[in-house]
């Protein structure tokens, strides 16, 4: 029997916990996208998007489209109190220069030192870089939310990633639909688990090798 | 953000710079200055500090400025741009003659992008200010299309003392006409700023496309004294 | 022995030097004069270093506000279409070769374009102030001083005290005499009423060639047509872009900032063999965020200049579709080794355009570091982090999507179209701005202002009614 999984929501809620109060935070596109769903009503976090906005809300309704106003990934945002606008070399400089607090991207592997890949698949020959290589090096904490396997399932934590790097050893934390990990210096730290599975079945999905935390417990949302 | 951005006194906004501190004053000429903050400074009684700003004149009976932490003999060391024409005489040369103060006098254009390079995480820009004149002595220097430029390193601080004139809880700031001055650069290019404004109003009060200083620059929030 | 002139007969002669359109700062003392003879209709604006673009007279007692002084520490007044902006970026304009002039006081100016102003050696340390700046950024730079100091010459073969710039001075104006520094040396050109070539050598230090139509000293302002920057068509906007030409467009890639119009209008005019510069190379109509309102639509994107095979080469970040299944244009033309392209980071592509434009050769940025970007590139250490050195891009033409311009140029954008836009103003030689509304100056509120229009060549505004969607033809 397949053992259930956790859902894309749960990995963005289990995310949103990680997030301070107070921290400014940029959401990269996919599982990272819904992690502002999850975060509580009376937690401060402003959010920064590197199409060049501050503070934004949530999503705008089809009908409210502006194509004045989109995040990074191209989706139209409501017009709510507090934004702030600016051009792209500002919204640059907020991250290199150490302003955002925490990131929040999607991954095609991570590797066990911390690497990231998540720009481009070999195969398709292309790919976009966007604002991910700035992400990673400039922000404070970068948390990688994804799923554990790909569509294969092959591990998508692996000892040195064979896909084109995003950054090296830019990764703090790994959440994903069966654990959530955490890059030490000695390595990948198995810190939560998902209901029903066992360190040995993670492991199993897992290149390199995981060391077991001494409070490891269930995933807590 | 932060939350609790608000600070219900300059003196209690500027509590905690230290002792050697490096701080940047916001600032050109009167606008832009943050007064009541400088007059906190003084009340608070850190030392040994260096201040980077534009200028520093004669300390005045009616302005908070550095000349007056000068005056007080908190400064251990100024960064600065002007203390006066070629042929005038202002205080801080002489302590600085009688090796009571360092100073370090910076082009301006060299300042403004020093601070920006410490602001946008840059490790150094090539820059052609200052090339064939002293400024570029002990500098590092590098042709690109047959031109020279030198390698000027990021300028940081522990705080930034700034003012502004509107400011919004989440520390949104906007300045009136020429307020501006260094302090957005200031604001982005220390590790803890303080915004000294002369109204606070309600978040969504100031227009998005207005905000100049974002908030993600801006840690404490005070609103300027009375009179200031 | 006739009389000398007065300063504010030196400061008239320099205005006279000032033409139509420059951009330009007056520094401290005589300089300073010269602001009263700039009458607002002769289209100059002035630019001080605390961050004033079109100051003004002098504010009265009466009309003066605390916040706004120029880099004199004066009461001053901003002219219709004038802007507040920051001092780092005031210092930009100037690095980034946008200021035309700087006229600044001397106290020792040398054959050979060498100036001092700022220290006194006895005094042990001098104010540089922004000095350094102006004369090395300046495209030209005027030195008004008097011709003496107590009858010493301040016109030498060289500068004793320390320099403010080495070989840049264009031309000297002191109250006897208008020299111009050229490659054979100092040429006498003007000299005051009344004055022989020899009592002003004797006051002169350096070797003064005497030009073969010396004149006595011409007060006289040019007449000059002025400067028209509203163009009445996109086409009309984008009529001298070459074949080769580098252009800078693209907001983001959604639709609200980019520039449709001029780039269709592009699209019929044909230059051929274009680098585009932007964060995508047309991914709306693969988009969602580019879906039109009906199924027989689709926006406008860059894709319109792949298919008449305009581009050649592209330096972008987000180059193509997000979705694999749903190929843009461009992505086609690279497949099949029709284009070229550039990846860069984005924040490193909008930094590189900052550089561009405010005169920054190349610096060096954390990312990218250990990836594919750092190919070729020097890596460096500085306290203990490496980066990698990018360099400065500009392009010949940037296709910029404002909200509203003034007449002068000066833009404001809405929400997140700013994003690419506003950098991308800054770091071409011709910009051209698409704009939903023009107005007067004076309209715009100056610390609204995003863009000065000294970055800006030509507006055009949006026809009453244009989509960014087109209709799809069916082959």
């Amino acid at each position: 029997m397949v053992k259930e999984r956790l859902g894309r929501d749960i990995i963005a809620m289990r995310v949103a916990k990680e997030l301070p109060e107070g921290a400014v935070v940029n959401l990269g596109i996919g599982i990272p996208t819904l992690v502002s769903n999850f975060v509580a009503e009376d937690k401060t976090v402003g959010y920064h998007s590197e199409s060049g906005v501050l503070n934004y809300g949530s999503l705008a309704e089809e009908s409210e489209r502006d194509y004045d106003l989109i995040n990074a990934g191209g989706q139209f945002l409501q017009w709510v109190p507090g934004m702030a606008f600016f051009g792209s070399e500002e919204a640059f400089a907020m991250i290199r220069g150490g302003h955002v607090d925490v990131t929040v991207l999607g991954a095609l592997q991570v590797s066990e030192r911390g690497g990231l890949a998540n720009w481009m698949v070999p195969q398709r020959g292309v790919g976009n870089i966007g604002g991910a290589m700035d992400l990673a090096v400039g922000a404070k904490r970068v948390i990688i939310a994804m799923e554990h396997t790909d569509r294969e399932d092959r591990p998508k934590l692996v000892k040195e990633c064979s896909f084109p790097l995003t950054g090296r050893r830019c990764v703090s934390l790994v959440v994903t639909d069966l654990a959530v990990i955490e890059v030490a210096p000695e390595g990948l730290v198995l810190k939560e688990i998902a209901p029903d599975w066992t360190p040995e079945e993670v492991q199993s999905l897992t290149e390199p090798k995981l060391i077991l935390a001494p409070d490891l417990k269930e995933v807590e949302l | 953000m932060k939350p609790g951005k608000v600070y219900p006194t300059a003196l209690r906004a500027v509590e905690d710079v230290f002792d050697g501190a490096v701080v940047m004053l916001g600032g050109f000429g009167g606008p832009g200055l943050p007064q009541s903050l400088v007059k906190a400074l003084i009340e608070q009684g850190a030392r040994d500090l260096t201040f980077i700003c534009n200028t520093c004149f004669e300390p005045k009976p009616d302005e908070h400025d550095v000349a007056r932490l000068v005056d007080h003999g908190r400064v251990r060391k100024l960064i600065t741009t002007f203390i006066g024409r070629p042929n005038q005489e202002m205080p801080a040369l002489d302590l600085w003659r009688r090796g009571k103060i360092e100073i370090e006098m910076v082009p301006q254009g060299i300042l403004a992008e020093r601070m920006r390079a410490a602001a946008t995480g840059l490790g150094g820009i090539f820059i052609p200010n200052g090339v064939g004149t002293v400024f570029e002595d002990g500098q590092e220097k590098r042709t690109f299309d047959g031109q020279e430029y030198i390698l000027a390193t990021p300028l940081k601080a522990d705080f930034a003392l700034i003012g502004a004139h509107q400011a919004d809880p989440l520390g949104n700031l906007t300045y009136r006409l020429t307020q501006r001055n260094y302090n957005p650069t200031m604001a982005a290019a220390a590790d803890v700023t303080i915004a000294e404004v002369r109204e606070l109003v309600e978040t969504g009060e100031i227009d998005p496309e207005r905000v100049v200083t974002p908030g993600i620059y801006v840690d404490r929030l005070v609103v300027a004294e009375r009179g200031i | 022995m006739a009389e000398r002139l007065s300063r504010d007969l030196i400061a008239l002669r320099v205005a006279a030097e000032l033409r139509r359109g420059q951009v330009v700062n007056l520094g401290i003392g005589l300089p300073t004069l010269v602001a009263n003879y700039v009458s607002r209709d002769r289209g100059i604006t002035l630019h001080s270093e605390n961050g004033v673009l079109g100051y003004g007279p002098h504010a009265s007692d009466e009309t003066q506000d605390p916040d706004l002084i120029n880099a004199r520490g004066e009461h001053t007044t901003l002219l219709p279409g004038g802007a507040v902006i920051s001092h780092n970026d005031a210092f930009g304009i100037v690095r980034g070769g946008r200021l035309d002039v700087a006229v600044l006081g001397a106290l020792q100016v040398s054959e050979k374009g060498g100036l001092a102003n700022w220290l006194v050696p006895e005094k042990g340390l001098g104010s540089p102030g922004g000095a350094l700046d102006m004369a090395a950024g300046a495209k030209r730079l005027i030195v008004i001083t008097e011709h003496t100091n107590g009858g010493a010459p301040k016109i030498l073969k060289e500068c004793t005290y320390p320099l403010t710039v080495a070989h840049r001075v264009n031309l000297i104006v002191t109250d006897l005499a208008v020299m111009e520094v050229t490659p054979e040396g100092l040429v006498l050109k003007e000299i005051a009423p009344g004055w022989l070539v020899e009592a002003v050598r004797e006051l002169t230090e350096a070797t003064l060639i005497v030009s073969a139509d010396l004149k006595e000293m011409d007060f006289g302002f040019p007449k000059e047509p002025p400067v028209e920057k509203v163009c009445s068509s996109a086409a009309e906007a984008v009529a001298d872009v070459f074949d080769g030409a580098v252009i800078l467009m693209d907001g983001f890639g959604g639709l609200g900032g980019m520039a449709h119009y001029l780039m269709l209008a592009l699209r019929d005019q044909g230059a051929k063999e274009l680098t585009v510069v932007g964060n995508t190379v047309g991914i709306a109509r693969v988009s969602a965020f580019g879906a039109p309102p009906s199924p027989d639509l689709q926006a406008i994107d860059h894709s319109i200049l792949v298919e008449t095979g305009q581009i050649r080469r592209a330096i972008a970040s987000f180059p193509v579709s997000p979705s694999p299944s749903r190929p843009s244009a461009f992505e086609g033309a690279y497949r099949r080794g029709e284009v070229e392209m550039e990846l860069v980071p984005q924040g490193t592509l909008a930094e590189r355009l900052r550089a561009g434009g405010y005169g920054v050769a190349a610096f060096y940025t954390p990312t990218g570091v250990g990836t594919v970007v750092a190919e070729g590139k020097e890596v460096r250490e500085f306290n203990g982090r490496e980066y990698l050195l990018e360099r400065a891009i500009r392009g010949d033409f940037a296709f910029v999507r404002a909200h509203k311009a003034d007449t002068l140029g000066n833009l404001v954008y809405r929400g997140t179209s700013r994003n690419f836009n506003a950098v991308m103003a800054t770091a071409a030689d011709i910009t051209i701005a698409e704009v939903d509304e023009i107005v007067e100056p004076g309209e715009l509120d100056p610390e609204a202002i995003i863009t000065p229009g000294l970055f800006v060549k030509r507006i055009v505004q949006r026809p009453p009614g244009f989509s960014p969607f087109q209709p799809i033809v069916k082959e």
